[in-house]
């Protein structure tokens, strides 16, 4: 799959995460992650972001990770229903 | 809950955002209010795609409550299809943005400019930087609008490209001139040929634009100061580097007073991060200074032949040409300085 509209999932409150997936022009995939706790988990919050990735065949877009100290499993969902949201094109 | 309604009455939040020292925004396009019961306990706006008078009640700080309104203000911005996202704040606020990753990109005394972006200002510094691989060290650099180019800006450009080793030209980006950008650019690019040591670049967003210095193109005088500021800020710290900008040239400025404000700034500011500011003189003419805004003046009154004498010949070329007509008829209804 290709990100061809601007979506988003999640919040900034505290404990949440804010998932924003963009087109990008040259067909590459960019993943930026902020988190509040980088230093202890960005390995981890990346292991996430790439299976949820795998799991939808992404290829390219520029996914932005806005992350608020979230769970994995909260990190999960809102990753799915970005990407859900993108499949759909809404 | 959200529940969306037309705002009627905007004394509630103007007094809200009274007693937390700001003012009511001007243009909004959208405002959530958050309410604790009946009261109002934070708010937000936007404007196109900066954020604006957004505040909460002290009493309930450290309750999540700015992060659910930025949040939902982020959400809308995108629906407005607005990809990046700006902040004017204070610097003692700065830090609250910075927490729900917005990035600082300019900062003066009086005010703080945050972007909310994955690429933003990064991606504008990157193409910078590839432009400046393969050129000399110690270059120097104009900014103009050049609207259009005249003699005045020839001279100032082959002088300053004779002292350097290679000279950048900045071009303003923002279509908010009677001459529009893809001309004003156009004419720069067919006046300079002769020129071999220069590179002419389009100023983007973050050099002298509506975002970096609003005032400019609107003129509201007490935020002059703030946004010449910012804008130099954003030049010396974001891309000044990138481009190994050593000196900066610019003319007097006798007309315009937010120009020769920014100029004066100017010298403060660059020479702290050891830039020089080189300002040359402008030429005159059989004892005429020469100035594009003259040259729009001719063209008001409809003397387009006397513009010649302060125009190089691809722009005199340009400014008589049945192109131009359209041009020609929207200096003449208009009384915008620029």
């Amino acid at each position: 799959m290709k990100i061809q509209n601007v979506v988003m999932a999640g919040s900034l409150e505290s404990n949440d995460v804010l998932v924003t997936l963009r087109p990008t022009d040259n067909d590459k995939l960019f993943i930026n992650l902020e988190s509040i706790v980088q230093k202890q988990f960005a390995n981890r919050i990346k292991k996430i972001i790439d299976d949820m990735l795998n799991e939808f065949n992404v290829e390219s877009g520029d996914i932005h990770v806005q992350d608020r100290g979230a769970l994995d499993c909260t990190l999960r969902a809102r990753l799915e229903t970005a990407l859900s949201r993108a499949e759909e094109g809404r | 809950m959200f529940i969306e309604r037309r705002i009627l009455d905007v004394s509630k939040i103007e007094s809200f955002l009274e007693n937390l020292g700001l003012k009511l925004p001007k243009k909004i396009d959208y405002t959530v209010g958050v309410f604790y019961g009946k009261e109002i306990v934070g708010i937000g706006s936007i404007s196109g795609n900066t954020f604006q008078g957004i505040g909460v009640d002290c009493r309930f700080q450290g309750e999540g409550i700015l992060g659910k309104i930025i949040t939902h203000l982020i959400k809308k911005t995108l629906e407005m299809d607005n990809d990046e996202i700006y902040v004017y704040t204070k610097p003692n606020q700065s830090i609250n943005f910075e927490s729900y990753g917005f990035k600082k990109i300019g900062q003066c005394e009086l005010a703080v400019l945050l972007e909310w972006s994955s690429k933003g200002i990064k991606d504008f510094k990157e193409s910078l930087r590839k432009l400046s691989l393969d050129k000399p060290k110690e270059t120097s650099c104009i900014v103009m609008n050049g609207n259009p180019m005249t003699i005045g800006h020839l001279e100032l450009i082959e002088k300053a490209a004779k002292e350097s080793p290679w000279l950048y030209i900045i071009v303003v980006e923002e279509d908010c001139s009677l001459f529009p950008y893809d001309i004003r650019i156009k004419l720069i690019k067919e006046g300079t040929k002769h020129i071999k040591n220069i590179s002419i670049i389009p100023g983007g967003q973050y050099i002298i634009s509506s975002l970096t210095f609003p005032s400019y193109f609107t003129r509201e005088d007490e935020l002059v100061k703030a946004h010449a500021q910012l804008d130099l800020d954003i030049f010396v710290r974001h891309i000044a580097p990138e481009l190994n900008i050593a000196n900066r040239y610019v003319g007097t400025e006798p007309y315009c007073e937010v120009t020769s404000y920014y100029n004066e700034c100017m010298k403060n500011k660059l020479e702290r991060f050891g830039i020089k500011v080189k300002e040359i003189p402008r030429i005159k003419v059989n004892g005429d200074i020469v100035s594009a805004s003259k040259v729009r003046e001719m063209i008001r009154l409809g003397k387009v032949k006397e513009t010649k004498r302060f125009l190089p010949e691809t722009t005199y070329r340009f400014v008589i040409s049945k192109e131009a007509e359209k041009i020609r008829k929207k200096i003449k209804a208009s009384d915008s300085r620029h």
